[in-house]
């Protein structure tokens, strides 16, 4: 008898610490990539130096800083988010559309948004020369979905 | 002096006797009883009782088959709403456990107490309707809103194995005190689309590894059929 209690304790305590599905340890909603490239030599990244990002009416994402890539959030609450990059003071705003789909992920993570069909809607130019999308569907962020040439 | 040795003999006499008479009635009293026990496991309600978002039901059954062999049933009835981080969702279907239980326990004459072992087959059919969700987004630049599909996935199974190990103790004529616990592993399961089972009537929580834990505690009652010599 007593080694059939020894087994049971063993395999609850097994089967409890083996739990991990309380924290939420997987990847959820994905960020939009961007990555800057020298319009004169398009196989070559450029840096650029931002000095504030931010989506409509909101608080600056970036500010006053030199980098070749950027990760941005997408609003997963409509299906449009407008966003204005200045550089050197130059102010330019693309607006991203795409369509959003809601992903079970687990028990503690819930579900992720991913966005598929992605496409600039309408943006200005006046530092940024050319935008290239090289992924349409967003569901992680590994690499790059938006090239920007300045 | 011989009187006294005469008063001795008799009086050792009878002793004798009355000690093999009772041993004599003790051998034919040891009976073992067969029979139907019926129950409820009375740690549902109680649970519905107090927790608002849960309410069930389970019946318990067991047929002595051998003299340490019974074979175990459980109905049972689940309606429970879980709550987590970011999903609400509720379970709600009817499940059967059938399988037989192992007496490892040697009990003195006249006692009919259990420590057992057993294992059971578990099968569920089931409905989950996700209440609500939050979309999961790491930081604070976008706050997702929460959204109230009310999505149901109807028709959902499940089937699995349990290992039990319990005890049950008389405390009146015919009327036994339970407990148990279970290990249970999933066989299979119909997931809905775009969701998970992560709690499924009889199975209980469904863990990472599809494994789940289960609790009871019976009144039963036996309702004895034959009575057999040991």
């Amino acid at each position: 008898m007593k080694k059939y209690i020894a087994l049971i304790l063993v395999s609850i305590i097994t089967i409890l610490s083996c739990e991990k599905d309380d924290i939420c340890i997987d990847t959820t909603t994905p960020s939009l990539i961007i990555r800057f490239y020298d319009n004169d030599n398009q196989a070559e990244t450029k840096q650029v130096l931002l000095d504030s990002v931010w989506a409509n009416s909101k608080e600056n994402i970036y500010k006053n800083q030199t980098l070749d890539s950027i990760i941005i959030p997408l609003d997963l609450n409509q299906n449009s988010t407008l966003y204005k990059f200045t550089s050197n003071s130059i102010e330019d705003e693309i607006n991203f559309t795409y369509d959003r789909k809601d992903i079970f992920v687990s028990r503690s993570c819930g579900y992720k948004t991913i966005f598929e069909n992605l496409q600039i809607d309408s943006n200005t130019s006046n530092w940024i020369k050319n935008i290239n999308i090289n992924n349409s569907t967003i569901e992680n962020d590994t690499a790059a979905h938006i090239t920007i040439f300045h | 002096m011989t009187q006294q040795h005469i008063l001795l003999f008799f009086i050792s006499v009878l002793f004798t006797f009355t000690i093999n008479s009772q041993e004599l009635q003790d051998s034919l009293k040891v009976k073992e009883v067969y029979g139907i026990r019926v129950g409820i496991d009375i740690s549902k309600p109680i649970n519905s009782f107090f927790n608002n978002e849960t309410k069930g039901l389970e019946i318990v059954g067991d047929f002595r088959i051998t003299r340490n062999h019974y074979a175990a049933v459980e109905l049972g009835f689940l309606d429970k709403t879980t709550n987590e981080d970011y999903i609400n969702f509720t379970t709600k279907g009817s499940y059967i456990k059938a399988g037989f239980n192992y007496n490892a326990y040697k009990n003195w004459k006249g006692m009919n107490n259990e420590i057992y072992v057993g294992l059971r087959y578990g099968f569920s059919i089931f409905n989950q309707t996700l209440n609500s969700y939050t979309p999961n987004v790491n930081g604070t630049y976008f706050i997702s809103e929460t959204l109230q599909p009310a999505t149901e996935f109807k028709d959902l199974t499940a089937q699995w194995l349990e290992f039990v190990f319990g005890m049950k103790v008389e405390t009146f004529n015919n009327l036994y005190l339970g407990a148990s616990v279970s290990l249970n592993k999933m066989i299979n399961t119909k997931e809905p689309e775009n969701f998970k089972n992560l709690h499924i009537p009889g199975f209980n929580r469904v863990f990472l590894n599809n494994t789940g834990v289960g609790f009871n505690y019976t009144l039963s009652y036996l309702i004895p059929i034959l009575k057999k010599n040991k």
